[in-house]
């Protein structure tokens, strides 16, 4: 800015100031007064199970259903979770984006050795969709290969001993499925499915909220910060209300 | 902006007295003596304007809010706003000094015909222009706007107003019958600089087109005056002394600040309040906006009182602890400035259609000087169907020491089908 610029916006100034008497006004551009949610930004629709997309299989389904009541079975603390919904939540997200992977990368180079190396854990080139198919098919066959019957025909204390193995790293399952890295995939997704917001199909009825006393989606908790050492017995609250 | 949809309800009532319109009775409405103040030589084009007169004229151009109808995104006064009526469409004007499309070709005493009387370029124009209450524009105020108007720059936007709407609708001599019926050739009856607070809000304010029902033909209806009106799916409340439904309650001082922030520190402003607000109301002087508000207080009571209470549903009180009392507060205190309070917000205990109406569609504060938050409501549409909506409204407008009627979940659907508010999620297909 030169000095005759400088003079100008000076006057300029004065000049705004000249009506001063006005009140001063100020309007935002640019910002859209709308706020209703956009198609794009909405949630799916509630995933309320009984249909399976992906475990459509009943051998499949079964050797699943077997797993996940084992990793967390009904006892005082509340429902298994096949019971709560989790094999619903799974299906619903193997059938979705999750289930292609769309967040890996799931191109080569793949070395085996090296890459674990790298990495320092075990690198797949599948989908969780395909390492599901694959591995429950794994599951199947070591059970008819190792006890000539179907894993979920298996004992709880056999299939705590399959899973305890695969979970150290001792048991690989036939067709080349690393059973440590299946046993945790199944492990995480369990526990996800059992916490999750209802409205993904999982902890139905507020089963895993209840069981460790998570209060869910509220919005605002300043009326009980202050509250110490005392039982609030707050209900759980899904994001999308039910009542 | 306002929907005027009632102006349609007597449609056929309309083209029956037409006839009559046409005929001697429509002379004084139609007698334009009152504009032979203004000159009828010189364009709009190509009038010279004093800068002082146009200075004022655009303060008059804030007063009248003529932005609101005639500034939609395609261009600074080149019309194009889109009025649904049950009739047919109807399109305000381009008011730009473009000689083709806009008003360029309009001497002064033109366009004193068209604000103060309803007759345009093509003939008597509907009232949806609310003419009916700029009829009490000043003769001065008139040459200051004209003066103002001629400074707007000329935009090449072609509009044919009546054009979606069928006959007998599109017979603009219809309104003859109309007018001759409703409107009153007069200017304003009293000091317009001591009144200047009835001068504003009857005349270029045009408060009652939005806060006065109007009846089958689409008058304002004199004895209901600004009792409280329903417009595009708001309600435009009681701004009357009332104190159990109106302003009454409210100090002048508050009033005033809300009629130039948004907000009161209770209220908050939304939808085409807030609107009117933020490019209208805001400009104005405090001393202007101080004197409406004094006007205001002292309209004669409507006499409106509250309805019996609902029944609070027993999850209600969950339902806004979890969804609204981050924002609104836990005891409806709201946010100075910013989010509305329940507590002591008379605005919320009358017809519930703002109400249905922001918690479906959300809505955003206006952007002011004086509170510039501007901030947001969300959307619940996706979240909570018809009786939630419905149920928690109840809370809100039954506590705190509210108290208003039940609200029918059949209306909150209603209101989600005209507004085309998306479905709760719950209720979609798997
Ligand atoms: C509530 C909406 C609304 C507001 C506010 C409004 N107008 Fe209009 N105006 C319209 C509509 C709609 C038309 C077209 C009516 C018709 O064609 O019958 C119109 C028509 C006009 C015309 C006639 C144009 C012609 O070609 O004959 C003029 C002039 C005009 N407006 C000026 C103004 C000015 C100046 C203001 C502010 C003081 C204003 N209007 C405020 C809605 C509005
Ligand atoms: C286009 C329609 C429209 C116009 C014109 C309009 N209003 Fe409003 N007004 C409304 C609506 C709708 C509301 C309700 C807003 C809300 O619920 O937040 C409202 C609310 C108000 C309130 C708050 C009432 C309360 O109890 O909180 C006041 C005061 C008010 N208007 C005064 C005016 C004045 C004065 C004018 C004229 C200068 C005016 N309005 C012009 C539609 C309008
Ligand atoms: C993120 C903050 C936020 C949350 C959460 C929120 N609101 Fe609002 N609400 C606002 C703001 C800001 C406004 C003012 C909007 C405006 O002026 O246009 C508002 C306006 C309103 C109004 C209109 C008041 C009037 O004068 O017309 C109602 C009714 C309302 N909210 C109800 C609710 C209810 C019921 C909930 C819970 C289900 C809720 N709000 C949750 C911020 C919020």
């Amino acid at each position: 800015m030169n000095r005759r610029e400088a003079l100008f916006s000076i006057g300029a100034a004065a000049a705004g100031a000249g009506i001063a008497g006005r009140a001063s006004a100020a309007e935002l551009r640019g910002v859209p007064a709308a706020t209703a949610q956009t198609a794009d930004h909405m949630p799916g629709p509630i995933v309320r199970g009984g249909d399976f997309k992906v475990f459509t299989d009943q051998t499949d389904h079964a050797t699943l259903k077997a797993v996940f009541d084992r990793l967390i079975p009904s006892d005082d603390h509340g429902p298994s979770a096949s019971e709560a919904g989790v094999l619903d939540f799974l299906d619903a997200q193997l059938a979705g984006p999750y289930g292609d992977g769309a967040a890996y990368y799931l191109e080569g180079p793949l070395q085996p050795g090296h890459e674990e190396e790298v990495m320092g854990q075990k690198q797949f080139l599948e989908t969780p969709r395909q390492r599901y198919a694959k591995g429950l098919k794994a599951l199947e066959q070591y059970a008819q290969d190792n006890d000539g019957a179907s894993f979920a025909a298996l004992s709880p204390d056999r299939i705590d001993e399959i899973l305890t193995g695969m979970e150290a790293g001792r048991i690989d399952l036939p067709g080349g499925v690393f059973g440590q890295a299946f046993f945790e995939l199944m492990l995480q997704n369990a526990r996800e499915g059992y916490l999750s917001d209802p409205i993904y199909g999982g902890n139905r009825d507020f089963a895993g909220w209840t069981m460790i006393g998570f209060p869910g989606a509220r919005y605002d908790y300043r009326a009980y910060v202050d509250r110490h050492n005392e039982d609030l017995a707050l209900a759980p609250v899904s994001l999308i209300p039910s009542n | 902006m306002a929907n005027w949809k009632k102006i349609g309800a007597g449609a056929g009532a309309i083209a029956a007295v037409a006839a009559i319109g046409a005929g001697t009775w429509a002379y004084e409405t139609l007698e334009t003596s009152r504009s032979d103040v203004a000159d009828d030589n010189v364009t709009l084009a190509t009038f010279e304007a004093n800068p002082e007169a146009a200075e004022r004229g655009e303060y008059v151009m804030r007063m009248g809010d003529c932005a609101a109808c005639h500034t939609r995104g395609q261009g600074e006064m080149a019309g194009g706003y889109e009025i649904e009526t049950p009739f047919g469409k109807l399109v305000s004007s381009n008011i730009t000094p473009d000689t083709e499309t806009g008003i360029g070709k309009m001497t002064e005493r033109d366009f004193f015909n068209a604000l103060r009387q309803g007759i345009g370029q093509h003939g008597l124009l509907y009232p949806a222009m609310p003419y009916t209450a700029y009829a009490k524009l000043t003769d001065a105020d008139m040459h200051d706007l004209w003066a103002y108007m001629s400074t707007v720059e000329p935009v090449q936007n072609d509009i044919d107003e009546n054009a979606g709407m069928p006959f007998p609708f599109n017979i603009r001599l219809a309104m003859a019958g109309w007018d001759m019926l409703f409107f009153k050739n007069e200017g304003f009856d009293g000091d317009p600089v001591a009144d200047r607070g009835r001068y504003i809000v009857d005349g270029a304010g045009h408060c009652s087109a939005c806060h006065s029902p109007r009846n089958i033909l689409g008058a304002e209806q004199g004895s209901a005056y600004l009792h409280g009106a329903n417009v595009d799916g708001w309600h435009a409340p009681d701004i009357t002394s009332n104190a159990a439904m109106g302003v009454g309650g409210t100090s002048a001082e508050d009033l005033a600040r809300y009629l130039g922030t948004g907000t009161d520190g209770v209220a908050v402003a939304s939808g085409p309040m807030a609107e009117a607000v933020q490019h209208s109301l805001q400009y104005l002087t405090v001393d202007d906006r101080l004197a409406m508000a004094n006007y205001l207080l002292s309209v004669e009571d409507s006499g409106a009182e509250r309805t019996a209470p609902a029944k609070i549903a027993d999850s209600a009180e969950l339902a806004y602890e979890v969804n609204c009392s981050a924002c609104h507060g836990l005891n409806g205190e709201g946010i100075v400035n910013a989010v509305p309070a329940f507590k002591g917000n008379n605005a919320l205990l009358a017809d519930p259609s703002s109400l249905i109406h922001v918690m479906l569609n959300g809505a955003r504060a206006p952007y002011t000087e004086g509170a510039r938050t501007a901030a947001g409501m969300p959307s619940f549409a996706w979240k909570m169907d018809d009786a939630q909506i419905a149920s928690v409204l109840d809370y809100v407008r039954n506590s705190w020491g509210n108290q208003a009627a039940a609200i029918a979940p059949a209306k909150v659907g209603r209101m989600r089908e005209t507004l085309g508010a998306s479905q709760p999620i719950s209720a979609l297909p798997e």
